[in-house]
């Protein structure tokens, strides 16, 4: 079972997301914001993590490139209620940037190619 | 391999951690500006490392030479160049990797002699990364929506859909690599003349993807400007190098990139460079790119009776019957043609060059579907719009399996 990090400042979304994506079949964690997202990641081994951009006292973006120093290989989709920081240059690094809707049905598909996406390696 | 029969280094210089190379041919009037670039740039970031400013040069009439060996710098300078009558961008770059080699060099930086828009910045951020965990840099710049239409079109939805990794440039000219990939380059025999010439950067990028380097793109804070190239004149000069090489190299690497699903983003390098600069614009002249398509259909035509699939060929015809106000070339019918036209390469039962002069007429096409499509967009929607483009050529690419391994 592929275990998804939520991690999103509004306990609405978490919620709604746990329940969607258990349904789904997949293990589901969440955290409130960034403050302990490297350790969870270390410790949890997420397959995957969903990360909100615009958190009270986070930045997603920034969040982004500090998972993206330690593990090149983790898929991490941007959710954010905002298209606008799609032209972010940091967004570059992300491996799909999802519009927040009620209907989770990109993110879901984003998830499943997530998940699938295989490159050899060393 | 070519052998360099001309060697400048009046430093006398036999090792150096960095080496900032600039491939040429007749570009005595605009060397100076990179060679001037790189210099203030290897002086102000790395001025404890050891370096060298390298001129890969074939052999210009025009001076090059001598417009490299004068440019005041107070980084060494060698020239190197291929024996006379020997031309090409690869061949040039291959004279590189050996020097890089054997000057033991730890980060080789690229960049175009026709460059511009070069800062020391670009320096810094080709070369940083190489001195932490990575192997390959990539530039990453904003480009007018008509600037790089073979990248947009082919050499990006491609390698990325073969090889897996989200390289935007993959053909941009300017680069970064360690002294490990160096040794790679120098020592790989997949070679032949089309990346001797313009395949080179596709060969270069591919060859760090199938080789599972390290590979991370770099923001280069200002847009490319360079020597303003027309789109029909890129199609005759580089169009047949790259298409040749990516289908060259599909037939080398295929146990890789058979294992490829989807695509991952790469690392990242180089923000915080302020406003972005709009790139100047690219003139795209729907009319030619119109008569060019037709013109290459009628000729054409028994080619692509012989390569394209039934379906295929059906789709291109009715493609080829729209009126020009409602012309377009649909994305996977266009990725389906590649990967047709790639299946007929293997097979060689066509000779190349007429194969790719084929396909060179449906590119254009394609390219007239670009520009009308993209006619009202913005920079970032048109990124967008590519973006839409590649995902169907990875959704596509289990019809290029079933073809390609099956027959």
């Amino acid at each position: 079972m592929a275990k998804i990090l939520i991690v999103d400042d509004e306990e609405g979304i978490r919620m709604l997301y746990a329940m969607e994506l258990q349904d789904e079949g997949y293990e589901v964690i969440t955290l409130p914001d960034g403050k302990d997202l490297m350790e969870v990641v270390e410790t949890q081994e997420p397959d995957c993590i969903v990360l909100d951009i615009k958190m009270r006292e986070y930045n997603g973006l920034d969040l982004l490139q500090q998972i993206r120093r330690i593990h090149d290989d983790l898929p991490v989709i941007l959710n954010s209620a905002y298209s606008s920081f799609k032209v972010d240059l940091k967004a570059v690094a992300a491996d799909y940037y999802v519009v927040k809707s009620s209907d989770l049905g990109e993110l879901k598909e984003k998830l499943k190619v997530a998940l699938e996406t295989r490159i050899p390696q060393k | 391999m070519k052998a360099i029969v001309i060697e400048d280094n009046p430093g006398g210089v036999t090792q150096s951690d960095i080496v900032v190379g600039i491939p040429s041919y007749n570009e005595a009037p605009s060397i100076s500006v990179p060679t001037q670039q790189a210099d203030k740039g290897l002086s102000k970031y790395y001025g404890e490392r050891s370096a060298v400013i390298i001129n890969c040069d074939n052999h210009s009439p025009d001076n090059t030479r001598q417009a490299f060996m004068q440019t005041a710098t107070k980084t060494p300078k060698i020239y190197l160049s291929t024996e006379e009558g020997t031309k090409g961008k690869g061949n040039n770059l291959r004279n590189l990797f050996g020097k890089a080699v054997e000057l033991s060099a730890k980060a080789v930086i690229v960049v175009d002699a026709d460059l511009r828009s070069i800062t020391p910045l670009w320096i810094r951020n080709l070369g940083e990364p190489l001195f932490d965990e990575y192997h390959f840099v990539s530039p990453l710049y904003v480009r007018h929506k008509y600037d790089g239409m073979i990248t947009n079109n082919v050499a990006y939805p491609l390698t990325r859909a073969l090889y897996g990794r989200r390289v935007r440039q993959p053909i941009g000219g300017d680069y970064g690599f360690s002294g490990e990939l160096a040794r790679i380059y120098a020592e790989e025999d997949a070679w032949d003349d089309s990346v001797g010439e313009f395949g080179i950067d596709i060969w270069m990028t591919t060859t760090a993807l199938r080789n599972r380097m390290a590979v991370i793109q770099s923001f280069m804070g200002r847009p490319k400007i360079h020597k303003p190239k027309d789109l029909v004149a890129v199609v005759d000069d580089l169009f047949p190098d790259v298409v040749i090489t990516i289908f060259e190299l599909m037939c080398r690497y295929e146990s890789f990139w058979k294992e490829v699903k989807w695509s991952r983003p790469t690392a990242v390098f180089g923000f915080g460079m302020g406003e972005l600069e709009v790139p100047p614009p690219v003139e795209a002249d729907i009319n030619v790119l119109s008569t060019k398509f037709g013109e290459g259909l009628s000729q054409h035509w028994d080619l692509y009776k012989a390569v394209l699939d039934s379906q295929n060929i059906n789709k291109v015809e009715e493609v080829a019957s729209l009126p020009s106000e409602c012309f377009e070339f649909p994305t996977g019918l266009w990725a389906k043609v590649l990967y047709d036209f790639a299946i007929a390469y293997k097979t060689r039962e066509v000779p190349r060059d007429y194969l790719v002069a084929g396909l060179a007429a449906l590119y254009y096409g394609k390219t007239l579907s670009f520009v009308l499509e993209t006619q009202a967009m913005n920079t970032q929607q048109v990124e967008e719009f590519i973006e839409d483009q590649c995902v169907q050529f990875e959704k596509t690419k289990s019809y290029l399996l079933e073809r390609w391994f099956t027959g």
